[in-house]
Order: C-alpha cells, then sequence, then structure tokens
C-alpha cells in the first residue's frame, strides 16, 4: 500500500516536470530541423516528435543573418533597456531604501506612505497618461521611454528597507567614529553588506523588463529598436509559416535567461518569497 | 535612536547638531530621484488620468473637449466592453480553483527534502521565466489542430482532436491552459515559503496523537496556510483579470474576439481607435472592480480565520 502511494507520488512528480519542459524542449529540438521536417514526424507518437531526424543549424543562421529581422539587434536593444533600468532601479531605489530605513528627518512616516500607496495604482490606469507624457516629452520611439519611467520600483525600496533595518546601527556609527560621512556609509558598509537583497531586486528588475511586452509595443514603433518580445510576436505573426525559423528565434532570446535564472535562481526564488510574505 | 547616544559624552553637542543636519541633507538627496519619479510618472499621471477620463481625448483631430460622465455612461452600454468583462472574468473563474490547487499540489509534492525536489522545483519553476512571447508563440504551435503536440498526445489517448485557439467556443481554454502553465510555478514558491512557516512540532504532536496523514492537511496545513491562501488567491484574481500579454501574441483576441480581455479591449480603444478618454474611463472601471474583489477577498479571508 505506502509503495503503491509512493510509486503515485512520483509518477505523478515526473509527469508534471514532463509538462513544464515538454513545451520548452520541444521549441529547443524543433529549432535545429529544417522545415519541411518539423511537422512530418508530429502525426504520430515516435520520438521523432522531438528528437531531429536532420539537423541543421540553417534556422539560427537564417535568423541571425537577417536583415528584416535582425535578432541580434533586438536582444542588444533589450540587454541595453533592460540592464540600464536594473542599474538605476538598484541606485536609485536602494539609495531611497536606506534613507528611510536609517535616516532621521521629517515627515518620514508620511513619505513613507506616499511611496507605498503607490503600489496600488494600477498601470493600466496610468496607460494613457504616461503614453502621452512620453509625446509631450518628445520621448516617443526612444529608449527613454522604456529606461526613465522604469527606474521607480516602490517594491524595491520597500524590500531593501526591511534587508537595510537589520543591518546593525553599530556598524553604522563604527564608520561614523571613522569619520565617513553618511553618503561614504551608505557606500561602502550599507550596500556591501546587501548584497544578496540587491542581486534578488537586480534580478527581478532585469527578467521583468526583458519580458515587457505592451509598453514597447506602444512607444516604440520604429521596428529596428524594438524589443525582443515584441520583435519575436510581430515575426511570429508575418512569418507565420516559417516555424521552425520562429522556433530558433525562440531559443536565442530564452537561452540567455535561462542561464542567468539558472546561476541566480535562489535570490530570485528568495525575492517572490519575500513578495508573498508582504501580503 | 542609537546613533545619538553612542556620540561620547566629552564631544560637544554642536557636533550632533551638525550630523543631524547632514542626516537630514543626506536624507533629501538620497529621497528627491525616487521622489522625483514618483510624481512625474505615477501621480502627475494618475491625476491627469482623472482628468482625461471626463475628456473627449484623441491624439488625433479635434482638441480634447470636456464631456461630463459621458465616457462612464457609454461604457454602461457598451456591449463590446461587456463582452471584454466577461472574458476576464471567465479566466477568472476557471484558473483561479485549478491554479490554486495545482500549485499547492505542486508544493506539498516537493516539500519534503529529498534527492529529487530541489531539481524538480527548478524544472517546476522554469515555465515561470519563459518569457510572454516565446511562451505564446511555441504553443500557438503545440495547440495547432493538424500537428501540434497536444493533439498528437490527445490522439495517442484516443481523445477527440480539438483545434483550440481557432473555435470561438474553445479559445479561451486554450489561454487558459497557457496562463495556468506559465504561473502555477510562480504560486508553488509562495505555498512552499508558506509551507515552511507550519512549525513542525504541529505535525509530530499530532502524528502522536494518531492523526492520519489527510487529518494533519485538513486540521493543520490547511487552516496555517490561510494567510498564503489568501494572497495566491487575491494575486491570482488581479492577474487573472488584468490579463493582456499571452492574449496579444496567443490569439490577438480572435477568434471573432472571443479572447479579447479588458485590458486588451483598454489597449484597442486607446492605440488603435484613439478614443483616450473613453479607454481610460474603462481603466478607472477596471481598477475599481479589481479593487473592490480584493477588499472582498481580504474580508472574506479574515473572517473565516
Amino acid at each position: 500500500m505506502k509503495l503503491t502511494l509512493r510509486t503515485l507520488k512520483y509518477t505523478l512528480m515526473l509527469l508534471l516536470a514532463a509538462a513544464s519542459l515538454l513545451p520548452i524542449i520541444w521549441m529547443v529540438f524543433g529549432s535545429f530541423r529544417p522545415y519541411q521536417e518539423l511537422f512530418k514526424y508530429s502525426s504520430s507518437l515516435s520520438p521523432h516528435i522531438l528528437i531531429p531526424v536532420e539537423f541543421t543549424w540553417k534556422n539560427y543562421q537564417n535568423v541571425i543573418f537577417s536583415t528584416r529581422n535582425p535578432f541580434l539587434r533586438f536582444i542588444g536593444n533589450t540587454l541595453w533597456v533592460a540592464g540600464a533600468v536594473t542599474a538605476a532601479v538598484l541606485l536609485i531605489n536602494s539609495m531611497a531604501a536606506f534613507a528611510f530605513a536609517k535616516l532621521r528627518f521629517r515627515w518620514k512616516p508620511a513619505l513613507f506612505a506616499l511611496f507605498m500607496s503607490a503600489m496600488i495604482i494600477p498601470g493600466e490606469v496610468t496607460l494613457v497618461p504616461n503614453y502621452l507624457l512620453m509625446h509631450d516629452l518628445g520621448w516617443l520611439n526612444s529608449y527613454k521611454a522604456l529606461i526613465i519611467p522604469s527606474m521607480l520600483s516602490v517594491f524595491g525600496i520597500f524590500m531593501l528597507r526591511q534587508f537595510f533595518a537589520e543591518i546593525p546601527d553599530e556598524l553604522l556609527e563604527a564608520a561614523r567614529m571613522d569619520g565617513a560621512s553618511l553618503p561614504r556609509t551608505f557606500l561602502s558598509v550599507v550596500l556591501p553588506a546587501a548584497v544578496p537583497a540587491l542581486i534578488t531586486l537586480g534580478l527581478m528588475t532585469f527578467l521583468g523588463n526583458w519580458d515587457s511586452y505592451l509598453w514597447p509595443l506602444i512607444v516604440i514603433n520604429d521596428h529596428k529598436m524594438q524589443m525582443i518580445q515584441v520583435a519575436i510576436a510581430a515575426f511570429s505573426s508575418t512569418e507565420g509559416t516559417d516555424w521552425s525559423r520562429i522556433l530558433a528565434a525562440n531559443t536565442i532570446s530564452t537561452v540567455p535567461i535561462l542561464l542567468l535564472f539558472l546561476f541566480l535562481q535562489r535570490y530570485y526564488i528568495q525575492g517572490i518569497t519575500m513578495s508573498g510574505i508582504k501580503g | 535612536m542609537e546613533l545619538r547616544t553612542a556620540v561620547p559624552a566629552a564631544q560637544p553637542k554642536k557636533t550632533v547638531s551638525r550630523f543631524h543636519r547632514h542626516e537630514r541633507r543626506t536624507a533629501a538627496g538620497f529621497l528627491l530621484p525616487a521622489l522625483l519619479l514618483l510624481l512625474v510618472f505615477v501621480f502627475y499621471p494618475m491625476v491627469q488620468a482623472v482628468v482625461i477620463s471626463f475628456q473627449n481625448y484623441s491624439l488625433v483631430g479635434s482638441k480634447p473637449s470636456f464631456v461630463g460622465l459621458d465616457n462612464y455612461v457609454a461604457l454602461l452600454s457598451d456591449r463590446n466592453f461587456y463582452s471584454s468583462l466577461k472574458h476576464s472574468f471567465y479566466f477568472a473563474l476557471v484558473v483561479i480553483p485549478l491554479q490554486t490547487a495545482l500549485s499547492l499540489g505542486l508544493a506539498l509534492l516537493i516539500q519534503k527534502p529529498g534527492r529529487l525536489s530541489g531539481g524538480l522545483r527548478t524544472i517546476y519553476f522554469i515555465p515561470v521565466i519563459i518569457s510572454t512571447g516565446v511562451a505564446a508563440t511555441v504553443f500557438k504551435l503545440i495547440y495547432n489542430k493538424e500537428f501540434g503536440l497536444l493533439n498528437t498526445f490527445l490522439k495517442a489517448l484516443g481523445l477527440p482532436v480539438t483545434s483550440f485557439l481557432s473555435d470561438p467556443e474553445t479559445a479561451m481554454n486554450g489561454v487558459i491552459g497557457l496562463g495556468i502553465w506559465k504561473a502555477a510555478g510562480f504560486f508553488m514558491i509562495i505555498f512552499l515559503a508558506g509551507l515552511n512557516n507550519i512549525p513542525r512540532d504541529l505535525y509530530e504532536a499530532a502524528h502522536v496523537d494518531g492523526a492520519s496523514r489527510l487529518q494533519q492537511f485538513r486540521s493543520i496545513t490547511l487552516p496555517l496556510l490561510k494567510r498564503t491562501m489568501a494572497f495566491v488567491v487575491i494575486m491570482t484574481t488581479i492577474d487573472a483579470i488584468k490579463l493582456s500579454g499571452l492574449v496579444f501574441v496567443l490569439t490577438n483576441g480572435g477568434p471573432n474576439g472571443s479572447t479579447e480581455t479588458v485590458v486588451f479591449y483598454i489597449y484597442k480603444l486607446a492605440f488603435q481607435q484613439m478614443q483616450m478618454g473613453y479607454a481610460t474611463a474603462a481603466a478607472f472601471v477596471l481598477f475599481a472592480i479589481v479593487l473592490l474583489i480584493s477588499l472582498i477577498q481580504m474580508k472574506l479571508f479574515k473572517e473565516e480565520q
């Protein structure tokens, strides 16, 4: 009885793992197949439903060297935007979090409440006015529209503040005794002590920006400047027939993010757990 | 605060006040960039949104004109708005129970540290980091009637083959399938954190008292997971009602508008039909609905405790 229950449990676990991974494995393998082969073996269950018969790099060549859909360019655009946003988010919000966690100043509770109240304002409501603001500033179709409004992370301030609050005051005092100014203390005492929290927030911000779709779709209209998600979606609807090429483009845009996650998953998961505790 | 008392008594008081001034100045400087961003990109647009929602506002054509409550009144009789709400709610009502059960199940399966659990946790989580655009294009293909992977499996199991995305009756279910595949791992992590917060000795005591596994689950795990459960249900509801990205890529609202969700409709109004005032009014209605639902849910979960 106990044994069958355990077998059942493990079967279930493996089936769910297969369901999680199969679409991705199929995508990666599919990207190495010639177009004619992709659907040839798909009507019945056989190993070739997944594994290529004739292995080819051609889809990748087509995708990478395409002039109409330069995927490396799209990835470069996205890396630049996501990287810039991440760096700015870390700097700006850790500074604010430090002020809220460790400094004394007037109206602190009121200001903190003001920041936190922004968490309930949904992006959908401010979508149109923010677009009009970009229009008025002349930022449409430039990376400023993608980078600058994204540099604030109220959640980041909240999370880092919790983290900074746990840094013992004695550490800050010691720095002060040594004659360090507060900005100096922030840079050489507080930030180094908070590296795990910074990695957590950085990773969440970077992945969030890598995945952003609606905002780039609205503010960027030069195809060459587009972000990777919008580019992939546009590619798959115009090249509707050349699926193996679409799979290659998908794979190229997934691998960097997958590697980043696998190396740093501990921090990313920590961040999600923290957002759950908040509720 | 510690900082003040730690200053040696021998030092003159002047240093304290000078430090305090330094502290206040640092705070102001450190808060300024975040505060500016908050005012310019959150609060100013929020105020603007209120104003725009009372206007007839189009980027092309005539100047914005004040129309009072007209936009809101028009929404009351907008059939397309109602059906987009209906699609969003259908998605939410199906996804909430299925996804909550699945993610709690995943968490329970891998909760015990074992040889497999670490690796499986990563595997179950991978769909979460797969980008929306990528996941949706791959699923478009997997759902395909003639040569999609899913139909091949269905056929092998002797089940009828379906065209998931081209039939208006079933297209939303296709979106739901992808939505759950992509998000279950996220909520699994939240449930894992909740499960790990339950003290071990409760289970030991129950075990000593002869409670079965099922009884332990019902009278320890579930009640103590209430807070986590509330968070998961509220988050899932909000995500479901705000669904748009997946729909954009997977079905583009079709076939026949059957997968048009509220946010998709708002986007269409604002950026395809250029009815920006009307779209913003719709966004406010959506905001009110989301707020109301989460307030009700919070109250319900509190009362049950």
